[in-house]
């Protein structure tokens, strides 16, 4: 069931990222624990052998052993808690470019809050690849050589042994198919299938509801939970043989060091093996062999890190990818209300094959009022968004007092903004009004808040201005929040004032105190009002329909 | 449709665990031999190397029997290989299984479920947080032969010490004990900080989807540098018990190194009375053995989130039941569907409905209170001169057919979607509702036609085809009125005129009434009545939530 409709994605670029920006600490504790393991076999190998030897004295073999095991679990731990120091440092970056994506039009336009949340996600989603696979990964070409080279010193038949038995390992892998990545992509993709259809239907069951097929899609999702079981389990009986070629290999190499140390030290092979093992050669070499193949088995086991890292950030470049290039250093002199041109502008979201507006032209004189009305989604807000250079134009230009904008450069500087849900900080409610202007002496803040008919508000508070706010704004009201906003707008001493549908969703009386506040915050500005309300859109000097039809 | 008495995740998860105990055995028994031979590979391994060098060393090399063990160590060998590919197949073939139990009983209860409580499902994050519940559960079903991997290796190490006399099999149980108790006791310290790192992911979420709606704002005053570094700040605070997480976790390694050295030491220090090769195997056992608690004590470290995740998953399956199965579905006269909207407005069957009125009025709001979506007042919507609150919910699904105004689709086929509407529709139907959505010719041109598969949300589809397909899958149906959110919302003029057009000439072939949110003038035109939706707030017919 999954896409042939759909094209096959290119590899995630921000994959190939990470891999410079992670230290070599963790790869290097992993093969100090590697270290650990050649301590650890020596250890024992001396105390077996003092032992045969009739010896008693095994104190210093013990206590090698047991601060060998003690470094391979320090060197472990820290190995795990550098990764998650990498990967810590990985992910704020990924964040930075997450939050830089707010500043350009993401396709389906108001769900910009909703895409970057699940962004928020996904980047979690990379740290088992930053902490566990790429050490894991960079230790299973090291660590073998390593304990190869180890056993080479005491026995070098056992290390060609270990070595001889990597080549028909390989070739099993290749066999089997990309190995432990076929395997584990496997598992994933059928998983993350049903995991997609329960998903979708989840979301889907108002619908679902509407039709009442409620007992229909049950059938259905555990006739599909059925299905791609059974064909998961084919797929798994395949896969899952590389992982024990793994396993075999891992095996076999113990038992063949085994045999042969065995056979070497009763003295039972032929005359043209080069050496003859000690006791204490012989078992550290044994106690050595498993450790040969434990790196390319701690790979296999992170390797469904890599998976879920490859999901994340195919999704994650389409949020980050084709960064807004820096905006142009831009501006326009001058304090009284300019006049605006919007010449022929073409607006259009990337991914959507309809354009948000098209070919709009519109002369605003200097001080004068104009409404943008229509239906929701006919480009009134776009069309704000573009006097900020937060949507670029796709044909067109704006001119400000007959000065066309130069490419990629805005009018933000000197634009003061007011729309139906101002944000809200942490801080006071003097703060929150202060952003607009931060040199704003108090008094203007205070005189910003009156202005906005805040007043009865304040009044109502102990504190006043001075009334702390959390980020959700708890505690005021949708007028009081907007007021806030147009607070704002009032304090930023901007010839240009842009409002979003400042009235939405307000009862009849709340908006007619509302619209008061908002015609004083107009005077000396040039203003655009994007609304729905004909109560609202009659006080602008102009109304533009901007309905297509 | 209502679910048996509701059960919690243990009884649905008790009762898939009876229908696949023989997977789940399998898994078990094949968990034991794969510790019991990598136990007894290395132990045997350190007897029989340890042994032909004291044999060779008394000159006696000649008569060791060397055959006996060289072939059990290559039979042990092929053991744990066998057994861990068993172990594997069995633990995810149960899980799959035990899984597909699992998922439609969640899906039920969500369906079952008063609509007004589910409804925050409809959101990605809500069923994203849904479907990691899940996959944290299945992989919980996959880690249960960890425990028998701990009892193979325990036991069979045990055995092996044994042979050394009483002590080194305490020192290895011992050691097993206190690696257990310690990790229990880390993973609980560690549950502490993974609880932190959910609350702070769950702030940052917030603050980026704020922000995320406050772009105009934050350009307009400069506040970028300030989004940015706060959510840097709170990313850190995340990066903070994230990394507090993984260092409590970390102790687990440290741990279970560790002890695998002091159960070595431990077992050959005690079995050396019994001489160098039983000392030696009793080393490698012991050591085998305590490496053989691993899977467990990542199992461990993974129970607090599956607590976590099973919490979640009871409070949807044990919902209390709908409040709303009206006193047996009283079910409105089939010849007379008049509809009556606050007692104000009275539709006809057959009528053809204009909604109108500025956003916000609450005419998508109606359009779900109709659907039973939403709940209504009593006595504001009759249908047939019965209330719509006696009226059963699988009722109104006859009554209505519904193009909602995101279109909502599954991820599926063209098919799949158009059946929703009616199971029973014969193709001539389908293609007829594609043909008056203006969608059969393209559907005709894709190569698997009905059959394509359209992505999630029909991904692979323009937004205005989305739409459309939408609105054909209403038109599938044949509820005696058709309810269209903006249907022709984002089609070019040319487009609508034809939609328009072929919806007005089906509504004469069929009868069906339709009531139609719109902003547009074409739509208003196609109508018999205009119903405008902007009255004082206290007369919505639905209850404001």
């Amino acid at each position: 069931m999954s896409g042939t409709a759909l094209t096959v994605p290119p590899p995630p670029r921000l994959l190939a990222t990470f891999k410079s920006q992670v230290s070599r600490l963790p790869l290097l504790l992993l093969l100090i624990d590697t270290a650990g393991a050649i301590g650890f076999a020596g250890g024992l190998a001396g105390a077996v052998a003092a032992l045969a030897a009739g010896s008693t004295q095994v104190a210093g073999w013990i206590a090698l052993m047991l601060g060998a095991g003690v470094v391979r679990g320090a060197a472990t731990m820290l190995s795990v808690r550098a990764g998650a120091r990498d990967a810590a440092g990985v992910k704020a970056g990924l964040r930075r470019d997450v939050v830089s994506a707010l500043f350009r039009p993401l396709a389906g336009q108001g769900t910009t809050g909703a895409i970057l949340a699940s962004a928020v996600d996904e980047v979690e989603m990379v740290d088992g690849y930053i902490a566990r696979f790429l050490p894991a990964r960079q230790a299973a070409t090291i660590a073998p050589i390593v304990v190869g080279a180890a056993v080479a010193l005491a026995s070098p038949v056992a290390a060609l042994i270990l070595i001889g038995t990597l080549f028909p390992f390989i070739a099993a892998m290749v066999l089997a198919g990309g190995a432990a990545a076929a395997e584990s992509r496997h598992q994933f993709d059928a998983l993350a299938q049903l995991s997609v259809r329960f998903a979708d239907r989840v979301r889907a069951l108002p619908v679902i509801r509407a039709f009442g097929a409620e007992r229909r899609e049950t059938d259905g999702i555990a006739d599909a939970a059925d299905a791609v079981a059974r064909r998961t389990m084919r797929v798994l009986r395949v896969a899952f043989l590389s992982s024990a070629s793994l396993e075999f290999f891992a095996a076999l190499s113990v038992a063949l060091v085994a045999v042969y140390a065995g056979f070497n030290v009763l003295g039972l092979l032929p005359a043209f093996v080069p050496e003859h093992l000690t006791l204490g050669r012989a078992f550290f070499v044994l106690a050595l062999a498993p450790e040969f193949y434990a790196p390319m088995r701690r790979l296999a086991a992170a390797y469904h890190d890599r998976q879920a890292a490859e999901t994340a950030t195919t999704r994650l470049d389409a949020v980050i990818a084709g960064q807004a290039p820096p905006a142009a250093a831009w501006t326009y002199a001058g304090d009284a209300p300019p006049r605006l041109t919007f010449d022929a502008i073409t607006l259009r979201y990337p991914g959507m094959d309809v354009a948000a507006v098209s070919d709009f032209s519109l002369d605003i004189a200097p001080g004068e009022i104009v409404a943008l009305v229509g239906r929701s989604g006919c480009g009134k807000s776009s069309l704000l968004h573009y006097v900020l250079g937060l949507v670029p134009a796709a044909a067109g230009s704006l001119a400000i007092d007959g000065i066309v904008l130069p490419p990629r450069a805005n009018l933000a500087p000197h634009t003061a903004w007011s729309g139906q849900t101002p944000l809200l900080l942490t801080g006071t409610i003097a703060d929150n009004i202060a952003v607009s202007d931060p040199t704003a002496a108090r008094w203007r803040i205070e005189d910003a808040a009156i202005r906005a008919g805040l007043a009865p508000a304040l009044a109502t508070r102990a504190d006043g201005i001075d009334t702390l706010l959390d980020a959700t704004g708890s505690g005021l009201s949708g007028g009081e929040r907007r007021r806030i906003g147009l607070a704002r707008a009032i304090l930023k001493p901007a010839p240009v004032l842009l409002l979003d549908e400042p009235t939405a969703h307000l009862n009849s009386a709340a908006e007619a105190a509302l619209i008061a506040t908002i015609r004083y915050a107009c005077i000396g500005r040039t203003v655009l009002i994007a609304t729905h309300s004909p109560a609202l859109a009659a006080m602008a000097d102009r109304i533009i329909p901007m309905d297509r039809a | 449709m209502t679910p048996d008495t509701p059960t919690d995740l243990a009884s649905v998860l008790h009762r898939a665990t009876l229908a696949h105990r023989r997977d789940l055995r399998r898994a078990a028994f094949c968990a034991v031999a794969v510790a019991a031979a990598t136990v007894s590979l290395l132990g045997l391994s350190g007897w029989f190397l340890t042994g032909a060098a004291v044999a060779a060393s008394l000159g006696l090399g000649h008569v060791f029997n060397y055959m006996l063990p060289a072939v059990a160590i290559r039979f042990m060998a092929i053991v744990r290989t066998a057994a861990r590919y068993g172990e594997r197949i069995s633990g995810h073939d149960a899980a799959l299984r035990m899984m597909a139990r699992v998922r439609p009983a969640l899906f039920a209860a969500l369906a079952g479920a008063s609509p007004i409580r589910t409804k925050r499902f409809s959101t990605g994050e809500a069923s994203a947080r849904l479907v990691q519940d899940v996959t944290a559960i299945e992989a919980a079903i996959v880690r249960r032969s960890a425990r028998w991997s701990l009892v193979g290796a325990s036991v069979s190490a045990g055995a092996l010490a044994l042979l050394g006399g009483w002590a080194p099999l305490v020192a290895v149980g011992a050691t097993v004990v206190a690696t257990i108790t310690l990790g229990d006791w880390i993973a609980r310290l560690g549950a502490a900080p993974a609880r932190a790192a959910l609350v702070a992911n769950g702030n940052l979420k917030d603050m980026v989807s704020r922000y995320g709606a406050a772009a105009a704002e934050l350009r307009c005053y400069g506040l970028e540098a300030r989004a940015v570094a706060d959510v840097a700040d709170h990313g850190a605070t995340l990066s903070i018990a994230h990394r507090a997480s993984a260092a409590a976790v970390s102790w687990l390694d440290f741990v279970q190194s560790s002890a695998v050295s002091v159960a070595a030491g431990a077992a050959f220090v005690l079995a050396m009375p019994a001489g160098a090769p039983i000392a030696a195997l009793a080393a490698l056992a012991a050591a085998m053995g305590v490496d053989g608690a691993a899977p467990f004590l990542r199992d461990l470290a993974q129970r607090a989130s599956v607590r976590t995740a099973t919490e979640r998953l009871d409070e949807i399956l044990l919902q209390p039941d709908v409040a709303d199965p009206p006193a047996l579905g009283a079910a409105p006269q089939e010849r007379d569907l008049a509809l009556a909207v606050f007692g104000r407005v009275r539709f006809q069957p057959s009528e053809r409905v204009a909604i109108i009125g500025r956003s916000g009025c609450g005419k998508t709001s109606l359009v779900e209170t109709l659907l039973g979506l939403r709940q209504a007042k009593r006595g504001a919507v009759r249908i047939g001169g019965v209330d719509l609150l006696d009226i059963a919910p699988r009722q109104l699904s006859t009554i209505f057919a519904l193009a909602p105004q995101d279109a909502r689709l599954l991820a599926g086929t063209v098919r799949d979607n158009l059946l929703l509407a009616d199971p029973l529709a014969d193709e001539a139907r389908l293609w007829g509702a594609l043909h008056d959505a203006a969608l059969e010719e393209r559907i005709r041109a894709l190569p698997l036609g009905l059959d394509s598969w359209i992505g999630e949300d029909g991904a692979c589809l323009s937004g205005g085809e989305r739409r459309r397909l939408s609105l054909a899958r209403a038109l599938v149906s044949r509820a005696p009125w058709l309810v269209l959110d903006e249907p022709t919302e984002g089609l070019d003029p040319a487009t609508e005129r034809t939609v328009l057009a072929r919806i007005a000439a089906r509504l004469d072939a069929t009868g069906q009434g339709a009531l139609i949110v719109t902003h547009s003038a074409r739509v208003r035109d196609l109508c018999d009545t205009v119903a405008d939706m902007t009255p004082p707030a206290a007369t919505q017919p639905f209850e404001t939530v």
